[in-house]
């Protein structure tokens, strides 16, 4: 396959799908580019919906190779997703992904499991507090002052017998955290930006896949 | 100070993380088999949140998006319900939710049985409806925004959705008075604040995991989002619209747990002041 083929016409299109976007929101051409960048969306819904299903198929080719191959440690586990998988897609498709044993058969494992691992983070942060948050110097003097008073205002109980904590949080929350978190924020988007442009004009290749370090550079 | 107190401080510093798990558990379990009733007091934001959707007048269509997965279900599902509550008494409003989270309809259904609908009069169709997974996240909030009908035909069990009088009139963003997003990923809270407010200034409630919270107050000050809740919140809300549900129960869990880290907090400071007060004496 030439590289005009396996380069330039894909960044062509990025270019030309990424200015219809842009220019549907940002400029508000909507009449002119609407009907074009309905059709694109739903395509990225399509391909979105397709990347879930190819990477069950991904994780399927994986596991069956860690069974094959007996990796220490992980094949019995591979098995057990492997039968998950099956057994998820068999119920999903024979009931549907509402019915009635679907909805038990993820509500009796990978809620249960999911809200579990979740919920055990509240151990984790309770001995990462005792052990961590130490008055060793001011920097961290102030940050465990911080973070009492954001850990007693939400104790409701605790707002309610203290109300001074209440405005104390409030103007942490205000000012500094929404500070920082703006500039944050900021700096993301604008290497978001730099990064969109330098896909459009072909600066980025990585959506391309593997390519020569030659390829990269531009030339054959 | 002797050496055999430097011991007892280095040993309370390194209390082994066994110990504090069985405090902590046995703190989480007595007030969940006996409330104890704590004061919950209701925030401006939940107070604003209760009033935004309070003010809409009679046929005001909501997009809500049941965009957490299982794991954020115990803080977010307690909220969604009181704000259904909320919604379904009032009446008259159109609550027309979708799921960017694979697994948002399932946890809509959990939620959905847990208000019970009927109890006040409401039809799946008529009275609310839930219109499916959309994949892509922002991509589908956008396109949903731009063409609610394009995007998808069917709510989320496959029926054609021009079947449903509650969808009649319903074309894109602007057939919506609010949007309300409950999330556990970022994806979805700042997603729908560029795909929705930005462009069409639909007016924006927006509940996420308390961790998160920090992330959306930039939005929040900015006036892009109304009222910013964590899903901790839910007994406040609960109270507000005198429901009591998971919420408050959890209410009392919330404060005792939190008055406990921040004891171990303290302990754990004393304990490093000890040992080196120790040390210091040993070495003078």
């Amino acid at each position: 396959m030439s590289l005009f083929v396996r380069r330039q016409i894909p960044i062509v299109l990025v270019f030309v799908a990424a200015l219809l976007v842009m220019a549907d929101y940002f400029l508000g051409f909507r009449t002119t580019t609407g009907p074009i960048v309905t059709d694109l969306q739903n395509w990225g819904i399509i391909l979105s919906a397709f990347a879930l299903g190819f990477g069950a198929v991904n994780l399927f080719y994986l596991h069956t190779r860690h069974i094959s191959r007996r990796t220490p440690g992980q094949w019995p586990f591979s098995i057990w997703i492997l039968i998950m998988i099956v057994v998820f897609t068999i119920i999903g498709v024979a009931t549907g992904p509402t019915g009635p044993q679907y909805s038990w058969l993820y509500n009796a494992s990978y809620f249960a499991l999911s809200a579990t691992v979740y919920s055990s983070l509240g151990f984790y942060m309770t001995t990462g507090c005792y052990r961590a948050l130490r008055a060793r110097n001011a920097e961290a003097a102030l940050l465990l002052v911080v973070g009492a008073i954001a850990l007693l205002r939400n104790a409701p109980a605790v707002a309610v017998g203290v109300p001074i904590i209440i405005p104390m949080e409030a103007w942490l929350s205000s000012i500094p955290t929404t500070s920082a978190q703006r500039g944050i924020m900021i700096g993301a988007a604008l290497g978001a930006i730099a990064l969109g442009v330098r896909t459009m004009i072909g600066r980025e290749t990585g959506f391309l896949g593997r390519l020569t370090e030659a390829e990269r550079r531009g030339g054959t | 100070m002797s050496k055999e107190g430097a011991g007892f401080w280095r040993k309370l510093e390194d209390v082994p993380r066994e110990i504090l798990y069985t405090i902590l558990l046995i703190v989480f379990i007595i007030p969940m088999l006996n409330p104890i009733g704590f004061p919950v007091p209701i925030s401006d934001a939940v107070k604003k949140w209760y009033a935004t959707i309070d003010a809409l007048p009679a046929g005001s269509a909501i997009m809500i998006d049941f965009g957490y997965s299982g794991g954020g279900e115990p803080e977010l599902g307690p909220l969604a319900a009181a704000v259904y509550h909320h919604i379904f008494r009032k009446g008259g409003l159109k609550p027309i939710t979708m799921s960017t989270s694979i697994d948002g309809t399932l946890l809509w259904d959990k939620v959905i049985a847990e208000v019970n609908p009927e109890k006040y009069g409401r039809k799946y169709g008529v009275d609310y409806i839930h219109i499916g997974y959309i994949s892509g996240t922002e991509t589908a909030m956008a396109a949903v925004g731009k063409n609610l009908r394009a995007t998808t035909s069917t709510d989320y069990h496959g029926a054609s959705l021009d079947q449903f009088p509650i969808m009649q009139g319903i074309a894109d963003a602007s057939s919506f008075k609010l949007l309300i997003c409950y999330t556990t990923g970022g994806d979805q809270s700042e997603g729908w604040v560029r795909q929705w407010y930005t462009p069409y200034k639909v007016p924006y409630l927006c509940a996420v995991i308390a961790m998160m919270v920090p992330t959306m107050l930039p939005y929040q000050k900015a006036g892009q989002i109304v009222s910013l809740l964590a899903g901790a919140q839910a007994g406040e809300m609960e109270l507000l619209i005198n429901v009591p549900g998971r919420g408050i129960k959890s209410a009392d869990v919330i404060t005792l747990t939190h008055i406990l880290v921040f004891a171990f907090v303290v302990l754990g400071n004393i304990a490093y002041y000890g040992r080196k007060a120790s040390e210091r004496a040993r070495g003078g």
